[in-house]
């Protein structure tokens, strides 16, 4: 067999996949599945993969013994068959977090920048690799001296397309060397950058089309194993599921609840933290100094971070607390058009998109501050309450 | 005839003769138009599509639109006026230069601000009222061969210090024109590019411009009471400044003194000064040693480092319009198009040609963007409705300033302009 080959059964997320495993590709899912399960390792492949479905679920980082044999390569299609099935964005974040997380660590006891090379090539990145390593800088503080080498170069659009989303600011182009359209970036930053590939790479959309995923599971459960796994999994998520869950209901002047006096923009940060998506870094920002505006509490600011893949509650505390201390202003809303974070339009929201304090459209103020879409907001459910209650009064009169 | 109605006819009889003037645009019936009429009370009309360049040069023949845009993005159906439902496809890149979103020495000369609330008037181009500090400014910017040479420089500065050097983007796929008023753009037509999203432009745009820069990331230290400077690397964002660090310690002492007290420049007090021109030669040893970095100047903390980088920075980076590189939805110019608020063409100009490009006195007539000018010396009598008008150098030749009220007998090109600016009438 090829390297090429042994490569893929490693790490099968590889796009050679569809090239050396083409028979299983071309298969009916339900005939694949059924044969997974009545072969010699059906059952290995299924505490594997069930191994892995705990593990997100009890949010761990890691599996100390997780294999990268032969075996692999079916437990991860395996899983990507199950997250459709389970059609769950919680659930599917929570596995491409951990599952990345635990390439990334295979990836870093490679030890073998060759390796990641050719990852990287059959990834289709446009990359160059150095041997011996490049020196492309050094760090002085005092006597010490920190060479900058490395034996890679990426493209920077391949870059772009994996680091955009990070929230580190080291990731930032502005914070690396660029040069005739490369990145130089140090091995174990490249390895990262593969991380967030393979989470990706798992990140199916929740399904649109659910006649199809129906008919799919009807399917599916008919063969007994894929039935017992999928209702195993279920009902560990029904245990831990509500730890997952979690609501925002905290008042704000007057007992309203917040979460229907949030703009869009914020809707949409809580909705992805919820489902556990990485938040890019203005996102971050942004929603700590929205809800620190509205004296939300620090424990519930850090708790909203609480299902990120990369969550340190110490350090989040720390740093809630810090912006509570500096008194940060939230983006207004031109800043958050240029960041790329205003959501009024996906959400066609009319205070936003059509503004206030007027009938008529043309006389209506525009929205410049999200702040005060919840003033607003908070200002018309209070009068409408009024109002009912009057109502109420005058026909109990 | 209204004014409005001469400009219009005399738009649609421009478009009507000079058809083959205007460039063919890259896949036109995936993109997006959107058009200004003259009459007022529309905003714009946007999603608007053609299916080829014919059709759109009729379109401007027929209509004579005030202003003519279309998207940097494609779009499978570019008509829909649900932005979801367009099909989206990708983007050029698009980097906008306007000297509307930067200060430049010659506003204080010509761009004027009147004040609605306290009616207190100037020049400039103050944020709010100096006199009762609200926000409620009408101004009247006007443009010179100085701003426009900025504008212009930023262009050169933003393709040859990191499109091509840095980004190694191929020329082929660079367009650039001057907008037919204050500035340029710059349109990046690759298949690749096409595809990033828009926070993958901001990380560009903020390459670019430098903004959000952290020195700390970048390798500047405080340590037991010494400050490091940052790291010596080979490309990106600290080479260049390491490079124009040097640059700056190369120049004479009574220069670096002058810009290191400026206000619009460092803006360091005396004492500051005086300890950094102490430390000069030092400072310039250290930044081209291979294997020293110690930036400790007497009095100059971190926060004096953080400043005095800031303004490396700023001189380096280009003043790009940051929200028209984030938005892929946005509207642009179209090229070969009139701009309504000049008369002036929206020129394409080859990367060749701009070094020499003036386009208020462009010598070679294939890229003058001053189209209204006929070889006869056709003359209007108009009279300026503006309560003052800044002097204005076209072709060579000064107009103005003028005063509200006041008659002029100008040559056809600047009674268009004036008319254009809203600043005169036909009388």
């Amino acid at each position: 067999m090829s390297s090429e080959y042994d490569l893929v059964q490693q790490y099968p997320w590889l796009r050679s996949l569809e090239k050396y495993f083409s028979d299983i590709a071309s298969k009916p899912p339900t005939e694949f599945i059924s044969e997974i399960f009545t072969n010699e390792y059906g059952n290995e492949i299924k505490e594997r993969l069930l191994k892995l479905f705990k593990a997100a679920f009890d949010n761990l980082e890691e599996i100390h013994d997780y294999k990268t044999d032969k075996l692999n390569l079916y437990v991860y299609l395996l899983l990507k068959i199950f997250l459709y099935a389970l059609d769950n964005r919680v659930i599917t974040n929570r596995l491409a977090n951990l599952y990345s997380k635990i390439t990334y660590n295979e990836l870093i006891a490679e030890n073998s920048n060759l390796k990641i090379y050719n990852i990287c090539k059959d990834l289709g990145f446009k990359i160059n690799y150095y041997h011996p390593p490049i020196n492309y800088g050094k760090k002085i503080i005092k006597e010490q001296t920190e060479k900058f080498e490395t034996n890679f170069s990426i493209h920077f659009i391949d870059y772009l397309k994996l680091a955009s989303n990070l929230r580190d600011e080291y990731r930032k182009l502005v914070h690396n060397s660029l040069s005739d359209g490369f990145v130089f970036i140090q091995n174990n930053r490249l390895i990262r950058l593969i991380q967030e590939y393979v989470r990706n790479k798992l990140l199916i959309e929740e399904t649109k089309d659910k006649s199809s995923l129906n008919k799919f599971l009807e399917k599916a459960t008919e063969i007994q194993d894929f039935k017992n796994l999928y209702e195993e999994i279920l009902s560990k998520w029904a245990e831990r599921k509500e730890e997952f869950e979690f609501k925002f209901n905290i008042d704000f002047e007057k007992s309203e609840d917040l979460q229907t006096l949030f703009p869009p923009c914020v809707k949409e940060i809580l909705n992805k933290a919820q489902e556990g998506q990485n938040l890019i870094h203005n996102e971050r920002l942004f929603i700590v100094w929205y809800l620190i505006a509205l004296d939300y509490p620090t424990d519930n600011i850090v708790n909203i971070f609480s299902k990120m893949p990369d969550f340190d509650e110490e350090t989040t505390t720390y740093q809630v607390n810090f912006a509570q201390r500096k008194k940060y202003i939230p983006y207004k809303c031109s800043t958050l058009k240029s960041l790329t974070l205003c959501r009024a339009e996906k959400y066609n929201d009319e205070l936003c998109l059509i503004g206030y304090g007027a009938k008529e459209p043309s006389e209506r103020k525009k929205l410049a501050h999200p702040l005060n879409y919840t003033r607003i907001k908070q200002y018309r459910t209070t009068k409408e309450k009024e109002f009912m209650n009057k109502k109420t009064e005058e026909e109990n009169e | 005839m209204s004014d409005i109605g001469y400009l219009k006819r005399l738009f649609q009889a421009y478009y009507k003769e000079n058809r083959s003037e205007i460039p063919v645009v890259n896949l036109i019936k995936e993109r997006e138009f959107g058009f200004v009429p003259w009459d007022k009370r529309t905003i714009m009309n946007r999603h608007l599509s053609f299916k080829n360049h014919e059709s759109i040069t009729k379109y401007l023949a027929d209509e004579g639109p005030r202003h003519v845009y279309s998207s940097g993005a494609l779009y499978l159906e570019p008509d829909n006026i649900d932005m979801d439902n367009k099909e989206y496809q990708g983007c050029d890149l698009i980097i906008d230069i306007d000297v509307d979103h930067f200060y430049t020495t010659c506003k204080e000369d010509h761009d004027l601000w009147y004040c609605k609330e306290c009616g207190k008037s100037g020049k400039g181009m103050p944020d709010k009222c100096p006199n009762c500090k609200k926000l409620k400014l009408k101004t009247v910017t006007w443009i010179c061969e100085d701003c426009l040479e900025i504008a212009k420089n930023e262009i050169i500065k933003l393709l040859y210090n990191f499109l091509i050097p840095d980004f190694n983007i191929n020329v082929k796929d660079i367009k650039i024109a001057f907008s037919g008023h204050r500035g340029y753009h710059l349109k990046i037509e690759n298949n690749k590019i096409r595809k990033l999203s828009g926070n993958e432009r901001r990380d560009i745009a903020d390459y670019l411009t430098g903004e959000n820069i952290s020195f700390e990331l970048l390798g500047l230290q405080e340590k037991g009471g010494n400050i490091f400077g940052i790291s010596k690397m080979a490309f990106g964002w600290s080479y260049k400044i390491i490079k124009r660090i040097e640059e700056f310690l190369l120049k004479p002492k009574d220069i670096i003194e002058n810009l290191l007290m400026d206000e619009k420049q460092f803006n360091f007090n005396k004492n500051l000064v005086k300890s950094f021109l102490n430390y000069q030669d030092d400072l310039l040893n250290t930044i081209r040693s291979e294997n020293k970095n110690m930036w400790t100047i007497e009095g100059f903390g971190l926060n004096s480092w953080k400043k005095f980088l800031k303004i490396i920075v700023e001189y380096l980076g280009v003043e790009v319009d940051v929200p028209v590189t984030v938005d892929i939805h946005r509207l642009i110019r179209y090229p070969g198009s009139l701009h309504g608020k000049t008369g002036f063409k929206v020129q394409e100009i080859f990367i060749d040609d701009l070094d020499a490009f003036n386009p208020l006195d462009e010598a070679d007539l294939k890229i003058d963007p001053i189209v209204f000018r006929g070889e006869k010396e056709i003359t209007h009598k108009i009279e300026i409705i503006e309560p003052e008008v800044p002097l204005s150098k076209i072709k060579g030749i000064s107009y103005g300033p003028y005063n509200q009220g006041e008659i002029i007998e100008v040559p056809h090109h600047i009674a268009i302009f004036l008319l254009c600016k809203g600043v005169a009438k036909t009388i």
